[in-house]
């Protein structure tokens, strides 16, 4: 490690830029660990010196390859070690990092390198080296070099921009070798208005676009986030453990992995696979664990099918402490997410015969804190983990503010709400149509090479116009949906479609819902089954299936989600209840263009794809398959126009 | 803060004692263990010291049946090789016997395990051309060979019925078998046999225990499994059968020794095949292929004698009630038969309901909160 020895003569305070922090770290390291990453079984140890010598090395290497201030640099795969010292040592020649989702499909790979002019693209392997060398070089006329970290099957590829990552580090040790300076030179004129990295937005509408995050914004989100009454209380620091499992291309994950993480010390665990979390989270127990409703619901829907399953003995405890949980979350939440003498009561009992072991193996023994954010999460669900003593809570931020925007505080969790404005930026609702806007330094620079979508975003004041509406439950701040997904239906009655969604979305059999009934006399709701789960549901009762289209027809199928659907109704008012259903003969995929790389469900596409199913739904069609009790979501479609009149 | 499903390196993977409970279970353990002499009877004692001979005997065959698959009926002649090689050096020649009156504990010992295990070594050729019922027939033959040879030799073994003296436990000059306080505290007689004992039992217990988790013990359980698949994977068929016997036959050569040195006279007729069938019983109830199930195994089998009176209490007057009975069968049962009926009971209830035996129990039990509050 040669680059520790040479003395860091550079004269600048280490909160300059995100990357200097974690040269500051190198030199005085605030945690023995930074970087834990799996291999082969075995967590091996990444400490702060090798984190920030890998960055410095890419750095050189890009030097070498001539990359300029400015100039993009891609990244395609999983979150691991190489990930991140391509986005720091990026960062370090002042060239501007972009990740790509590693589902990303070929076309969408092409259309952003294109966009952003990346010069240099890293790709973790076979699969996604293939994406790019299947494209036409004419349509990507910037793209130099092509680093790829996996050897295997690209060993042999015959094209002259591939380069191995051995080699490019080697290339990185020639260049500092002959210039140790270079990269230190840069760092000396980093400014407050470098692009540092570009985020593109998934894009359920339309391509995606790029949005422009600044060395200042990272260094305000990085201040403000991190501060006492930020994010966490106390906020994130050394002796933090994080796992790092979402997309590092989105900024939630680059938030709490590089920034947070990475520029306050904490320590980061890079999961196996998305598909692996259960297994890292139960490993590697994080203190801070941020998530997604998607995991939080998978992870709730496990314990029910796995409580399901248990010996008798276990059911019964599960539903004495289970019941007790509910007690208590019904409790803490009536009281803004603290305890009363009661709960700290019952906590204490429960703990000892379930809580504790529950906890456990869902990963969540020393979890301080938890925080869902990207999404609505239903509040029944928020309200389990509570009650089994994991303080959970929702934050809302986007691309466009660096994330920082609204978050619950500990003590002050409001079930239902993404919490309250983070102390220090400006947040107020449009008068006009109640939509969110933010302004801070953190606020964005703009979209890469569209000036009109840009100013379409940011108005003159430099308000962040969020595309979200709003309401305030007090200092709480409420999210009702997408200015462009609101249903309005016929009858003129205003309805929040992921309210419904994710009531839906609590049982454990239905993966996926979309509401539908915009311009329409009444609601009605495509739905995807969990197929594992509804699976050995069936398995259960003996009902054969062959394929997961085949599963969705089975008559008894169709009446569990009926059930579900019915349940969903009762807590609802009479227009938003779902009259109607059909269950989507196939699983949503990426490839298919029915959902974004982060899952969300690009309602447009959905709309067309399965405008069939829309249509026999409401042309007063009867469920396949199933005659009479075909209704029992609701009562009759022409109810739907009753409702609808009385809104 | 604690977080035990977190592997660091590969030696944390393998560690013995992975975990605080671990520790402090096994500390107890011990501490039981070695205080024993305080606290237990002489009688229980006696067993105890003779259960941790079993001890050794039983990790021996585990080691060859449980772990390496190898059906092996000779044990007790790989016994006898070993305690009548420690007889053979520690006793002096008398008139009707020969022997090198070497009396040193830390001499004889080692050389029983050797001479056995150099004696499983010249065995070892045969079984590995030979599987399962066929390899269990020559070892069986094994036994009747050498109940023969130590019927005849009888200056070796002093002759059918008289039996010679046995090894004379003298540890660096201290006789171990003498009695009396110790260090001021009034123990147990044979204490310091017993804690002799013990620590040897505990050292070959982890010898046992690195093997069964090395390179070797892995060949072992592969060759178990299916030895064509091992074959394939580049395991040495015959390499590895040849350790397994030659180790398995050093540990029954000590344990041989260790058995022989609480007696006052040892017998030729002994080492039958009942006592090799002793052995399965204790991997076969402790566990198969698991060292801590043939110490629990061996352990139960060598105080069951103990158990064997009180229950015979409890049983006799039903018996006796049923009087027409006792004529023609011999009732009221002894101990002795009582012991064979409660081995023979042991054995077909444990095959029958727990084929894993006790650890197998166990195993049961802890997986059981391991996974709660799930079932798996």
């Amino acid at each position: 490690m040669s680059a520790i020895a040479t003395p860091p003569t550079l004269d600048r305070p280490v909160t300059d830029a995100p990357v200097l922090r974690l040269r500051g770290h190198a030199a005085d390291p605030p945690s023995p660990v930074a970087l834990r990453e799996k291999h082969l079984g075995v967590w091996q140890d990444i400490t702060w010196e090798e984190y920030w010598d890998q960055a410095e090395l890419v750095g050189h290497a890009l030097l070498s390859l001539g990359i300029e201030v400015g100039d993009r640099v891609a990244v395609q795969g999983e979150n691991r070690f190489e990930w991140v010292t391509t986005d720091f040592g990026t960062q370090a020649i002042r060239a501007a990092c972009m990740g790509l989702y590693p589902t990303n499909p070929s076309a969408e790979v092409g259309y952003m390198l294109a966009d952003a002019g990346a010069r240099v693209l890293v790709a973790e392997d076979q699969e996604q080296v293939d994406k790019v060398l299947e494209l036409d070089r004419g349509d990507l006329p910037d793209l130099e070099v092509v680093v790829y970290l996996e050897e295997r099957g690209v060993r042999d590829y015959d094209d002259d921009r591939l380069l191995s990552w051995v080699d490019f580090l080697e290339r990185g040790r020639a260049h500092r070798e002959a210039h140790p300076r270079a990269v230190d030179e840069r760092l000396a004129d980093i400014a407050d208005d470098d692009l540092a990295v570009l985020i593109y937005t998934s894009g359920t509408t339309g391509p995606p676009k790029g949005a422009m995050i600044t060395v200042a914004n990272i260094n305000f989100a990085i201040a403000t986030a991190g501060s006492a009454d930020g994010f966490f209380q106390p906020p994130i620091g050394p002796g933090d453990w994080l796992l790092s499992y979402l997309p590092l291309c989105h900024v939630y994950e680059r938030l709490l992995t590089s920034w947070l993480g990475a520029g306050l010390g904490a320590t980061v665990h890079f999961a196996e696979s998305i598909d692996t979390v259960t297994r890292d989270l139960a490993e590697v127990q994080p203190t801070i664990f941020a998530t997604v409703p998607r995991i939080l619901e998978k992870m709730h829907a496990g314990v029910s099918v796995r409580m399901a399953s248990a010996s008798r003995l276990k059911r019964a405890n599960w539903a004495v402490w289970s019941g007790v949980a509910t007690r208590i979350g019904a409790a803490k939440v009536a009281n803004n997410g603290n305890h009363t003498p009661a709960t700290r009561a019952l906590e204490a009992a429960g703990e000892v015969f379930l809580f504790r072991a529950l906890k456990e193996r869902l990963g969540l023994q020393h979890a301080r804190a938890a925080v869902s954010g990207a999404a609505p999460i239903a509040p029944e669900l928020l309200e389990f983990f509570m009650g089994i003593g994991v303080p959970v809570s929702e934050a809302y931020g986007q691309t466009e503010n660096c994330a920082l925007a609204t978050s619950n505080p500990l003590d002050d969790i409001r079930l239902g709400t993404v919490g309250r404005p983070v102390p220090g930026i400006e947040l107020k609702l449009d008068e006009d149509n109640n939509e969110i806007l933010v302004r801070h330094p953190a606020v964005f620079a703009g979209y890469w090479n569209r000036p009109d979508a840009t100013a379409e975003t940011i108005d003159a004041d430099g308000w962040l116009h969020s595309g979200d509406v709003g309401e305030w439950e007090g200092q709480h701040l409420r999210i009702v949906d997408r200015i462009k997904d609101i249903i309005i239906t016929a009858g003129g009655k205003n309805i929040s479609p992921s309210e419904i969604e994710n009531s839906l979305k609590t049982s454990p059999f239905i993966k996926e819902a979309i509401v539908i009934g915009d311009r329409r006399k009444f609601i009605s709701a495509l739905i995807g089954i969990d197929g594992d789960i509804v699976g050995n549901w069936a398995q259960a009762r003996k009902i054969t299936y062959t394929t997961y289209r085949d599963l969705t027809e089975r008559p008894e199928v169709v009446d569990l989600v009926a059930g579900e659907v019915a349940t969903t109704n009762a807590k609802f008012a009479r227009v938003e209840e779902v009259k109607q259903f059909r269950l989507l003969p196939k699983e949503l995929d990426e490839d298919d263009g029915e959902v974004t790389a982060t899952q969300k469900v690009k309602r447009t596409a959905i709309e067309r794809i399965f405008a069939a199913l829309i249509d026999d739904m409401y042309s007063g069609g009867r469920r396949p398959a199933h005659g009479g009790a075909g209704t029992d979501a609701g009562s009759d479609a022409d109810d739907g126009s009753d409702a609808g009149s009385g809104a | 803060m604690a977080r035990p499903r977190m592997i660091g390196d590969h030696g944390q993977a393998m560690a013995l004692v992975r975990t605080p409970t671990k520790a402090f279970w096994l500390t107890a353990l011990l501490l039981v263990a070695f205080s024993a002499p305080i606290w237990m009877s002489n009688g229980l004692l006696f067993l105890l010291i003779a259960g941790l001979a079993y001890v050794v005997g039983a990790i021996g065959l585990n080691l060859v049946t449980g772990f390496a698959g190898q059906l092996s009926l000779g044990h007790a002649f790989f016994l006898a090789v070993g305690a009548y090689t420690a007889t053979f050096i520690s006793s002096e020649s008398t008139g009707t016997t020969v022997g090198l009156g070497i009396p040193e504990i830390l001499v004889w010992l080692p050389a029983a395990g050797i001479v056995a295990g150099l004696a499983g070594l010249l065995v070892g050729p045969i079984a590995t051309r030979l599987k399962g019922l066929y390899l269990a027939i020559v070892t069986l033959g094994l036994v009747f060979v050498g109940d023969h040879v130590l019927r005849e030799w009888s200056s070796l073994t002093g002759g059918v019925g008289f039996g010679r003296a046995a090894p004379d436990p003298t540890l660096l000059g201290i006789d171990l078998a003498r009695t009396g306080p110790i260090l001021g505290i009034e123990v147990a007689r044979s204490a310091l046999l017993y804690w002799f004992s013990l620590v040897v039992a505990i050292v070959l217990t982890i010898l046992a225990l690195n093997l069964v988790r090395s390179r070797i013990g892995r060949a072992f359980q592969a060759v178990r499994d299916r030895d064509v698949a091992a074959e394939v994977m580049g395991i040495d068929l015959t390499r590895t059968k040849l350790i397994a016997f030659t180790v398995s036959s050093a540990y029954a050569g000590l344990a041989g020794a260790m058995f022989a040195m609480r007696l006052e006279t040892i017998e030729a007729t002994q080492f039958n095949l009942l006592l090799s069938f002793l052995f399965i019983a204790m991997i076969l109830v402790g566990g198969i292929s698991s060292i801590p199930g043939a110490i629990v195994g061996a352990l139960l089998i060598a105080t069951l004698p103990s158990m064997a009176g009180p229950i015979s209490d409890v049983v006799t007057p039903i018996f006796d009630v049923l009087a027409f009975w006792r004529g023609d069968a011999g009732f009221p049962l002894d101990t002795f038969q009582l012991e064979q009926l409660l081995y023979g009971s042991l054995l077909i209830t444990f095959v029958l309901l727990e084929p894993r035996g006790l650890m197998g129990l166990w195993l049961r039990i802890r997986n059981y909160w391991r996974a709660f509050p799930f079932s798996y």
